[in-house]
């Protein structure tokens, strides 16, 4: 056999080089040019919180604060209502971040661990005893395709109006779940369940059986054999699930919008509430707020980047 | 005492019957080889007994125990799986001492114990590594230590060196066999690959299709096979089979074939005369050359180094294989007479595969 070409070997190398380049070049600028897409409206968000009030809406727009301030995380961050001499605006007093943060933190990480605990026995039943049948990992997934709203409505009546009635009725007391801590935590954990589910049966379906008949033969117990076989070998998976779980429930807006308020009070429907009449929407605050939000996300995903590579990747055992 | 008794046992997986009413006796301090081919119930009949599976129905008494209600745990076995089964997060010390951690042994007899474990396969220097740092043999020598340190009274292995190069296979093959001399037990070792069967066991239990099909020491199985089955399994190459009939003429035996004819031994019984038979005769009971009247084309040969099969055509469907010295001549095409050596013949019913002799 031969190849019939008109090139040398030279020109044909010279021709693969440059055709290399030109990849190379159109990927790195189709690459660029989604970045800046995407990095775009985090950039807005972060300089804006730096930006007094009479640059937030502007023509032509400032790209950067001309006089940078921190008024806004000032504000944000007060301990207590804004002295009247600093507040330059009636409506910033109430808004400051703290309780927020620290109802989003504790219902988020609370419902995060409460969906994980119970996602992975069950998806360890659902893969190592096929519970529910050969399609119900298909179908919890499913649970999650209803729209948010629907749930939301129909949560609403249980938790303001039939819990409270029906506890009144058979109790003689009014138990409310609407506004409260234990509410908002009992429903994320249940709305996050199918993720969980769903992410940790990939990670317990790789841990092959051969590993927990050793286990057993040795003498150990169901238990054991979880504690001391499985989990240890999908310890990876379950950080990225609490991750990912913890994101979402950070970021839930509708469900604490409609379930909650005044008590209880998450960091995205805080977000909501900076407006006021004289000024109408508070962008700066606002994009504080939104800037503080993003902040532990990212934390959180550099710490465990390790293991979110591991886990994503989905080769946790190597045998 | 670790007699193993299975009494009628039957596993089913719905419609599919895995293991279809197998009764054995595994005599103590016994190795015995579980072989066929994928499929025919011999893993699950392993699994059976060290409880990982619940049969159907039957019984199996290990030592005077009916242990067919005991937990895996509870039945004093030990086990080596085909993929080793170490756990990939525990080093190789702690791989080993699972087994007595769960039984809450001291730490000082743990350690004690583990050392000797590790000893008695060679792997001493390996205890703080993990199982992903040890190659193939030693893990699973890691894997034999983990079984030997608790002292079960049976090891059941399931086709623990398939994963190993051949000739690692082969080490490891006597190093079990040594193993097994050393500790006394009983082993219950099950394998496909027959040459592993032949060199190891005791005695051989061949299934097929969810029974045994023969039980007997490798040299019984190999110059004495029950079925065609195991004639057909048993050797490499595989056995050649000829369907035809016999004739019995007075005191002679006769078999005959379209283009071959073979005397037959006088111990044929006469009752086979006039059946339909198959004929069966191992590759090196094939003898080619001179004085040998039945006529054949060589269609191939395949030099092994210490000898080599030709490969021939004998104007049927089925070719022959002959194993000849490697000196020979023979080439693609050229002519060959053949003949069987006639008391290495076996027979089988053309219609069941049982032995008529």
């Amino acid at each position: 056999m031969t190849v019939s070409t008109a090139m040398t070997p030279e020109q044909a190398r010279a021709r693969r080089l440059r055709r290399e380049r030109r990849g190379r070049i159109v990927r790195h600028v189709i690459l660029l040019a989604w970045t800046g897409f995407i990095a775009f409206p985090i950039f807005w968000m972060v300089s804006t919180s730096f930006k007094d009030a009479g640059e937030w809406v502007t023509w032509p727009p400032h790209w950067l604060p001309h006089a940078p301030t921190l008024h806004n995380y000032a504000q944000i961050f007060a301990f207590s209502k804004m002295d009247a001499s600093l507040s330059r605006q009636a409506a910033e007093q109430a808004f400051t971040i703290w309780k927020a943060l620290g109802d989003a933190v504790f219902v988020c990480t609370t419902a995060a661990l409460l969906a994980l605990l119970f996602g992975t026995f069950l998806a360890y039943a659902i893969s190592r005893f096929n519970v529910g049948g050969r399609y119900f990992r298909h179908t919890i997934l499913t649970i999650r395709m209803i729209p948010p709203i629907v749930v939301a409505i129909s949560i609403l009546i249980y938790y303001a109006i039939l819990i409270p009635f029906a506890s009144f009725t058979v109790m003689g007391a009014r138990i409310s779940l609407f506004d409260t801590y234990l509410g908002l935590i009992l429903i994320y954990t249940v709305t996050t369940l199918p993720f969980v589910i769903w992410m940790m049966l990939t990670f317990i379906d790789e841990v092959p059986y051969t590993l927990e008949h050793a286990a057993r033969l040795m003498g150990a117990g169901r238990m054991t054999v979880i504690w001391r076989v499985v989990l240890p070998l999908v310890a990876s998976g379950m950080v990225v699930t609490f991750l990912f779980v913890f994101i979402l429930n950070w970021a839930e807006f509708l469900l604490a919008l409609t379930l909650t308020h005044p008590q209880v009070t998450t960091l995205t429907v805080l977000l909501n509430k900076f407006q006021s009449a004289s000024e109408g929407r508070l962008y700066g605050p606002q994009a504080a707020i939104g800037t503080m939000i993003t902040i532990p996300v990212v934390i959180l995903g550099v710490l465990i980047q390790k293991h979110l590579v591991k886990g994503f990747s989905f080769g946790t055992i190597r045998r | 005492m670790a007699r193993i008794l299975i009494k009628d046992l039957v596993k089913t997986f719905g419609a599919y019957t895995a293991v279809n009413g197998i009764s054995l006796d595994v005599n103590d301090g016994e190795f015995l080889i579980l072989v066929g081919p994928s499929g025919c119930g011999k893993t699950t009949t392993l699994n059976m007994i060290s409880g990982l599976e619940t049969p159907t129905s039957g019984q199996i008494v290990i030592g005077n125990t009916v242990v067919n209600d005991l937990e895996p745990g509870e039945r004093g076995l030990g086990m080596v799986f085909q993929d080793l089964a170490l756990f990939p997060h525990m080093s190789v010390f702690e791989n080993i001492a699972f087994g007595l951690r769960v039984k809450k042994v001291p730490d000082a007899e743990v350690r004690k114990r583990v050392t000797a474990a590790a000893a008695a396969v060679h792997i001493e220097a390996l205890l703080d590594k993990l199982p992903r740092h040890c190659s193939g043999g030693e893990s699973q020598r890691v894997a034999l230590a983990r079984t030997i340190v608790t002292n079960p009274a049976v090891f059941l292995m399931d086709e623990p060196l398939s994963s190993l190069d051949a000739k690692l296979r082969m080490d490891m093959r006597t190093e079990l066999k040594g193993l097994h001399k050393r500790l006394g037990a009983t082993f219950v070792y099950v394998t496909h690959d027959q040459a592993e069967a032949m060199t190891m066991a005791d005695r051989i239990v061949v299934m097929s299709k969810g029974r045994i099909e023969q039980v007997g020491t490798p040299l019984q199985i190999y110059n004495r096979p029950a079925t065609r089955f195991v004639a057909g399994f048993f050797g490499t190459p595989t056995m050649n089979f000829v369907e035809g009939t016999v004739e019995v003429s007075g005191n002679g035996r006769r078999f005959r074939a379209p283009g071959i004819e073979q005397s037959l031994p006088d111990a044929v019984p006469a009752e086979v005369a006039g059946r339909s038979v198959v004929l069966g005769v191992r590759a090196e009971h094939v003898l080619l050359g001179d004085g040998a009247t039945l006529k054949g084309m060589v269609q191939l040969t395949e030099p092994l180094g210490d000898l080599t099969l030709v490969h021939f055509d004998h104007g049927q469907s089925a070719s022959l294989v002959a194993k000849v010295a490697p000196t020979t001549s023979l080439q693609p095409g050229s002519p060959v007479s053949f003949q069987f050596a006639g008391t290495y013949c076996h027979l089988f019913d053309a219609d069941d595969g049982t032995r008529l002799y």
